[in-house]
């Protein structure tokens, strides 16, 4: 598809830049196999296609969101092999082999509810409920990391990819903090405490 | 949403299957994606073929460090790991600091060294959608025939915004790359950039990044890197220096015998600042030092308006947190 | 392909009890009364269902054969559209329809007195991103290319950016091409009392200039709308709307389809904050298209569009002239304003009245006059985002209160106490205060700050700063004229001892849900997982007017109340003939009713309401409310910001200033909020945190604008070029609830969800002077900017011109 010639010399064209977008082929499927949530799953997705879209569109596991598609809100995080990642910037067929955790799953092997999401709905820490999916994904992934009571710096760092609107963040903090209590009772924090500004916790 | 264009994605697991399929036109390498694919959600490209080195063997091995010291981190290296990594932290803390400061925690654990090396230059006119771009009429980098930067220049001054990329210059780090048919050839970082923002890097057609080699010092010395963006996190750096000092002995008060000073965020390449006599033979706490190279940064280094911020702050910018990270390095903790 | 691995009946909701935080009354041991669950904590409605990826939002809805919709755009500010091409589009494999302006002439504006957008232009262009010609097709991928096949042929006109210009050059250059005066969307001229002649009695003026930047919601979820017309002629449409009945009555008016053919259903909603409170393109379209194509049709912005819908904050510049008493009083205010409208009024008519009508409170302020005119310029149309049109004359006006207090040498707190109106009061343009807690907002945030140490104490480059402000609990009249109450409630109760509470309000993540269930749990003595509420079906719920203005809480809840009253009775006077006892004696609470001289006896809920059920036949009631009409000045406009009920705000922020790099960090914000009687705790203190979150992100770093260099394209529409603050840039956030209960709101409630942002930008300002000693005046206080401040300070200090600040505070931090 090198219909266009490159508008500028350079050493090493890296990406042709081109002017009329190519009429490009139909999309052929690629058959993906993954685990989700702990189920194996075979499907075909367009190559162009992102894991979000793969999520959302084709399993219909519409619980990780789309906020902006590019990176800059994660609204879209999931889990791929236990790390949190965008699933708006990772390609379905990248996920081949990987197990993805969404959402959807987080309460797996809990009693209806991972503490998270019970501490997210004591404080009300998910206004609109939009960033929370994302947030929970990555709070999890540091909760299970630090496998000890967590300090609210340590989530503000965490959770600096997860953009919320609504909430100012306050209860998010607090409900972290309180989750991460929960699930490691009798565990020293990992430093001082700070206090986030409601008497809650 | 905003969707991708169609191409074809192949992940293979040997090297040599790699830079094959690299080899084709019109073939892409993407890592983390975690710049490819939003600039292709920008139509600012279309390729036919995306060549995933994520699976490559041996691509993504953690650092190591062989016996002369020199540390060596695989371009598949997540930043994550990077910032991580004890061997980084020890050896060059500056830039695990940079790693560490790139993008956000989610970003990171995705992005790789490799791609942060091969980051694309940026601009406030060209990393927007197609359509915005075409309210615009385009610009070099795009579908158009002007530069809105330099309205009367003829080359592109997108900005070099990788934040490991100054730091990686500043500790004269050397890039494996690797192509088809078994070339292998090593490159200064210092001279893997060029000064044309539609196409920045001195790189063969079909070559990868594989290897990028820290050498040992060959001096006691003290590093830094200052990045500043408006929040603390997501942003690419608006303002962004790499510093290394190297002193006479290995203590904080030593006098400095050697700087390297690189700064990012300014047109398509690093630079490397000039840093005056001036700055050398006191110790690192001493204010003339810190102002020195504060001053250097600030004649030498002058940011264009290719970034969505004031270029004029940031030049100032730069004077200030330059000479405050010096006074650091040199134990004295300024606030202001 | 694995199912959803949740299904909601299956979901166990641990400790999902009715009262989080007080101990459970064990029986008979009341002491005064049963337990109440107004004003705890509870755990929210539906929340749950969100937090496990269950709730489907509206782009999570599929439906069958569902195509999918894109809009082509302008990429021209200001052009005359030549002519249409879709011929090419129209031919593409997978397309279904194409439509154009033609196809929706119908003008449409959320005030009936200024319907001036189509949902596709017609004629012109009027901002780069204004949509054209909108596309259904099979997928996403086509619809897009398709877009890019339609072929406009466009006369480029010249644009106007600057409102002044705007208005200036109206005659000449008009963009909006339904305006009724040239580019003056609207004109407000206001004068209360001889301005002139207190101004010139008083022992100070303050003169201050004043910009406020735009800024918009970008609330997380973009707008999304799914339209489906049935073979029986009844068209649905999903929508991420703040607003179901207007949007259904505007479906009606542009599609010329009856009302009563059309249901509007907002799904749970990502984040709204004003931005989704009108009808805009995507519903009419996916509407049309649906008809058109028997097909559901879905459209979901790109983060893109978002920015191009836009309705946020308008830009103002503002003149206010401020006549104080030597002890501070307020003698006297004159403001001026200019709005910054872009292409389109939406609200801006009462934004306009706002920008003037909304700052006469919590201060009695003697005599005011104000002069607010709104343009239209070719830039994305400004709405109404949270603390609707006042929050930018708070800016001017607590700014211009600590210049007062400075040249006076008063406390800020103490200045602000002095000229406080006291509750039931009549302002100085006639609107009825009635409860007013705002004195106890200051007392908490100034004992909470620390405020005697730190102001003017803290060392040079740190400082404290307060503000306060009022707001409405929604507005006394509705958006179009009309008798009919302005806010409807239906409640059934069934055997199964549940409540099911069908409101036309939208639950846009604020809680209003939480807040109906609370207020029927309490009346009817339910435990609140018994109430289910069910919203914004224009079906199934009577007709409500909407998520804005602060109205829910106050309006919703008081006619839920009178409906959840209605059957209480019912239910009371049943279980009383079965004890044979006095109605008076029986009471409902924590799921049973019991009598209340006799707490041993009692019997549960469910029993009670079959009883009822058997005296009464089934059991519904409906509630409504109306807005008492005494609460305004009898002039033209004086309805405009007339409310119920007032709540009232206080913040103090703390900040520090880097006086090197003018980068200001804040570092606490305190708000206290006067919210009526407190529903739901967490409920109320969130609201107040996001509420100080999003006004801290609109001082310090966002900026909605477009680049007149560059055609007016937005100058950054995304989430990385508009920054919106992370976990590392908020601030910590200190909430504290104060409740001065109202007599008009339900159980004494009133707002909470918008009038906590109003103080956060002007507290941060005058820290920044406290810290500092540059007045900010104009917005985001950005570093660049702060340090231009900084730096014309150092001069003059050099020059000798003012005295340097906090002199004897330098160098001790
Ligand atoms: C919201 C957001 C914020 C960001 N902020 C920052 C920031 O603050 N600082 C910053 O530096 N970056 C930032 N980035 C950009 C990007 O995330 C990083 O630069 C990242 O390191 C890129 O690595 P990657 O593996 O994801 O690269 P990819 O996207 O996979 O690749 C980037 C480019 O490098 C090429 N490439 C990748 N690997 C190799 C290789 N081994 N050899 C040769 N070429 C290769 C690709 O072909 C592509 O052209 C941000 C991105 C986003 C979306
Ligand atoms: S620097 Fe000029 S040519 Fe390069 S991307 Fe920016 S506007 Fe385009
Ligand atoms: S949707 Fe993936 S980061 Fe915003
Ligand atoms: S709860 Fe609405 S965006 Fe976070």
């Amino acid at each position: 598809m090198t219909d266009a010639p490159p508008p500028t010399p350079g050493p090493a064209r890296r990406l042709p830049v081109l002017s009329e977008p190519p009429r490009a082929p139909a999309p052929a499927h690629v058959v993906v196999r993954l685990r989700v949530n702990g189920r194996p799953v075979v499907t075909a997705v367009p190559a162009h296609h992102t894991l979000l879209e793969l999520l959302r569109e084709t399993l219909d596991l519409t619980g990780s969101k789309q906020g902006c598609d590019k990176g800059d809100c994660g609204a879209c995080t999931v889990q791929v092999d236990g790390v949190p990642r965008l699933a708006c910037l990772t390609l379905a067929v990248m996920a081949e082999g990987c197990d993805v955790r969404t959402v959807e799953g987080l309460a797996d092997g809990f009693d209806g509810a991972h503490p998270l999401q019970d501490a997210f709905d004591r404080y009300d820490a998910a206004q609109c409920g939009f960033c929370t999916p994302g947030i929970l994904m990555a709070a999890e992934a540091l909760l299970r990391a630090a496998g000890r009571p967590v300090t609210h710096e340590e989530v503000r760092e965490a959770l600096a990819g997860n953009l919320c609107r609504c909430t100012g963040y306050t209860k998010i903090l607090d409900a972290v903090v309180d989750a991460s209590r929960a699930l490691y009772p009798g565990t020293m924090p990992g430093a001082a405490q700070e206090g986030s500004g409601t008497d809650a916790g | 949403m905003l969707r991708l264009p169609t191409f074809e994605v192949v992940q293979p697991t040997a090297l040599e299957a790699a830079l094959e399929a690299l080899a084709e036109p019109d073939a892409v390498a993407v890592a983390g994606g975690t710049d490819l694919l939003p600039n292709l959600k920008h139509r600012l490209a279309y390729p036919r073929r995306l060549v995933s080195l994520a699976r490559v063997e041996g691509l993504a091995r953690a650092p190591e460090v062989e016996a002369d010291g020199t540390l060596v981190l695989r371009a598949g290296a997540t930043l994550a790991r990077v910032a991580a990594d004890r061997r980084v932290r020890t050896i060059a803390p500056s830039l695990a600091e940079a790693a560490g400061r790139v993008a956000s925690p989610l970003i990171r654990n995705m992005a790789t060294i490799g791609g942060n090396v091969n980051l694309d230059t940026r601009c406030r006119y060209v990393n927007q959608t197609a359509f915005w771009r075409s309210a615009i009429g385009g610009c070099l980098k795009s579908e158009g025939q002007v530069c809105h930067v330099v309205p009367k220049g003829r080359n592109c001054v997108a900005a070099l915004s990788s934040d490991t990329v100054p730091v990686l210059l500043s500790l004269d780090a050397r890039l494996v790359q690797r192509a088809a048919g078994g070339r292998r050839r090593e490159i200064d970082v210092a001279s893997y950039f060029h000064a044309d923002g539609t196409a920045h890097l001195l790189r063969e057609p079909g070559e990868i990044t594989w290897e990028i080699r820290i050498p040992p010092a060959v001096q006691p010395r003290r590093t830094a890197y200052v990045k500043w963006s408006v929040r603390g996190s997501i942003d690419f750096p608006l303002v962004s220096v790499a510093l290394r000092a190297d002193l006479e002995e290995d203590r904080d008060d030593a006098p400095v015998v050697g700087w390297r000073v690189v700064a990012g965020v300014l047109g398509s390449k690093p630079r490397v600042v000039k840093v005056p006599p001036a700055a050398t033979g006191a110790p690192l706490a001493d204010p003339a030092v810190a102002e020195a190279v504060a001053e250097a940064v600030h004649r030498q280094c002058k940011p264009l308006e290719n970034v969505p911020y004031e270029a004029a702050y940031r030049r100032k910018l730069a004077r200030v947190l330059v000479r405050r990270a010096v006074a650091r390095l040199g134990g004295r903790d300024t606030a202001r | 392909m694995p199912d959803d691995p949740k299904k909601p009946g299956g979901i166990v909701r641990p400790g999902a009890d009715v009262d989080l935080d007080a101990p459970q009354v064990a029986r008979g041991q009341w002491l005064d009364g049963p337990p109440s669950i107004v004003g705890r904590t509870h755990r929210k409605v539906g929340a749950m269902d969100r937090m496990q990826g269950i709730a489907r939002y509206t782009d999570d809805r599929k439906l069958p054969g569902m195509l999918h919709a894109k809009l082509k755009r302008s990429p021209h500010a200001h052009a005359r559209i030549v002519a249409i091409d879709t011929s090419k589009a129209l031919a593409m494999d997978g397309v279904f329809a194409v439509i154009t302006g033609r196809d929706l002439p119908e003008p449409y504006g959320i005030i009936p007195w200024t319907k001036d957008e189509t949902a596709l232009c017609v004629e012109k262009a009027l901002f780069v991103g204004d949509p054209v010609a909108a596309v259904a097709a099979v997928d996403e991928d086509t619809a897009i290319a398709a877009c890019d096949a339609i072929e406009v042929t466009y006369e480029v006109l010249e644009p106007i950016f600057d409102p002044e210009e705007a208005i200036f050059r109206g005659d000449e250059n008009k963009i909006n091409p339904f305006a009724r005066r040239g580019n003056l969307t609207k004109h407000v001229h206001l004068e209360f009392g001889d301005v002139d002649a207190a101004m010139a009695a008083a022992d100070l003026v303050v003169e201050g200039e004043y910009y406020f930047e735009g800024t918009t919601h970008a609330a997380i979820e973009p707008h999304c709308a799914l339209a489906h017309y049935g073979a029986d002629g009844i068209l649905t449409v999903w929508s991420a709307t703040q607003v179901t009945h207007y949007l259904h009555r505007e479906l009606a008016r542009v599609l010329g389809v009856p009302a009563n053919r059309i249901r509007v259903i907002q799904p749970p909603l990502g984040g709204a904050f004003g931005g989704k409170s009108e009808p805009f393109d995507l519903e009419f379209c996916v509407a049309k298209l649906a008809m058109i194509t028997r097909r559901p049709v879905k459209l979901l912005y790109t983060r893109e569009e978002v920015f191009y819908s836009h309705r946020g904050r308008h830009p103002m510049k503002m003149r206010y002239r401020t006549g104080f008493s030597k002890d501070g009083r307020i003698l006297a205010l004159d403001a001026k304003t200019i709005l910054d409208g872009g292409a389109y009024a939406s609200f801006g008519l009462v934004t306009t009245y706002y920008s003037g009508q909304l700052v006469c409170a919590p201060y009695e302020v003697a005599t005011y006059r104000f002069d607010s005119s709104r343009a239209y310029t070719n830039k994305p149309a400004c709405g109404p985002k949270r603390g609707h049109g006042s929050v930018q004359p708070r800016f001017a006006m607590e700014v211009q209160l600590d210049k007062a207090a400075e040249a006076l040498g008063i406390d800020p707190i103490e200045l602000r106490r002095r000229n406080h109106m006291g509750e039931n009061r009549v302002t100085v343009n006639g609107f009825r205060v009635g409860s007013n807690g705002f004195l106890e907002c200051l007392d908490a945030v100034e004992r909470a700050s620390n405020w005697k140490e730190k102001r003017a104490h803290l060392p040079y480059g740190r400082g404290v700063g307060v503000a306060g402000s009022t707001y409405i609990s929604g507005t006394n009249y509705p958006i179009y004229p009309n008798d009919m109450p302005q806010a409807a409630v239906q409640i059934c109760l069934d055997r199964s001892g549940r409540a099911r509470v069908f409101s036309g309000a939208n639950d846009i993540g604020q809680g209003s849900d939480t807040m109906l269930a609370v207020l029927v749990a309490e009346e009817l003595g339910l435990r609140l997982e018994d109430v289910r509420v069910l919203s914004a079906d224009t079906d199934l719920c009577p007709v409500d007017l909407g998520a804005y203005s602060s109205r829910v809480t106050l309006m919703v809840g008081n006619a839920c109340l009178q409906a959840a009253r209605r059957l209480r009775r019912k239910v009371q006077t049943s279980v009383a003939k079965r004890w044979e006892i006095p109605r008076r004696r029986v009471t409902l609470a924590g799921g049973e009713a019991l009598d209340l001289e006799d707490p041993t006896r009692r019997v549960p809920m469910a029993e009670a309401i079959a009883w009822a059920e058997a005296d009464h036949g089934l059991l519904g009631e409906v509630g409504s409310y109306n807005t008492p009409k005494d609460r305004h000045g009898d002039y033209r406009g004086g309805t405009i910001g007339a409310s119920p009920a007032y709540s009232f705000t206080a913040h103090v922020a703390e900040v520090a200033v880097d006086p090197e790099t003018g980068i200001v960090t804040v570092e606490t914000i305190w708000v206290a909020h006067d919210c009526g009687t407190c529903l739901s705790r967490r409920v109320v203190e969130g609201q107040m945190e996001g509420s100080a979150y999003m006004g801290f992100g609109e001082a310090i770093m966002e900026q909605h604008r477009v680049d007149p260099a560059h055609g007016g394209v937005h100058a950054g529409p995304s989430l990385l070029d508009y920054r919106i603050p992370t976990t590392l840039d908020t601030p910590r956030i200190e909430a504290h609830v104060v409740e001065a209960p109202d007599p008009n709101g339900p159980y004494g409630a009133k707002e909470a969800g918008e009038g906590p942002l109003h103080p956060s930008i002007p507290a941060i300002a005058n820290a920044i002077y406290d810290a500092v000693g540059v007045r900010m005046d104009a917005m985001p206080f950005s570093p660049p900017r702060v340090l231009e401040a900084l730096e014309a300070r150092r001069a003059a200090e050099a020059a000798d011109a003012v005295p340097p600040w906090k002199a004897d505070r330098r160098g001790e931090g």
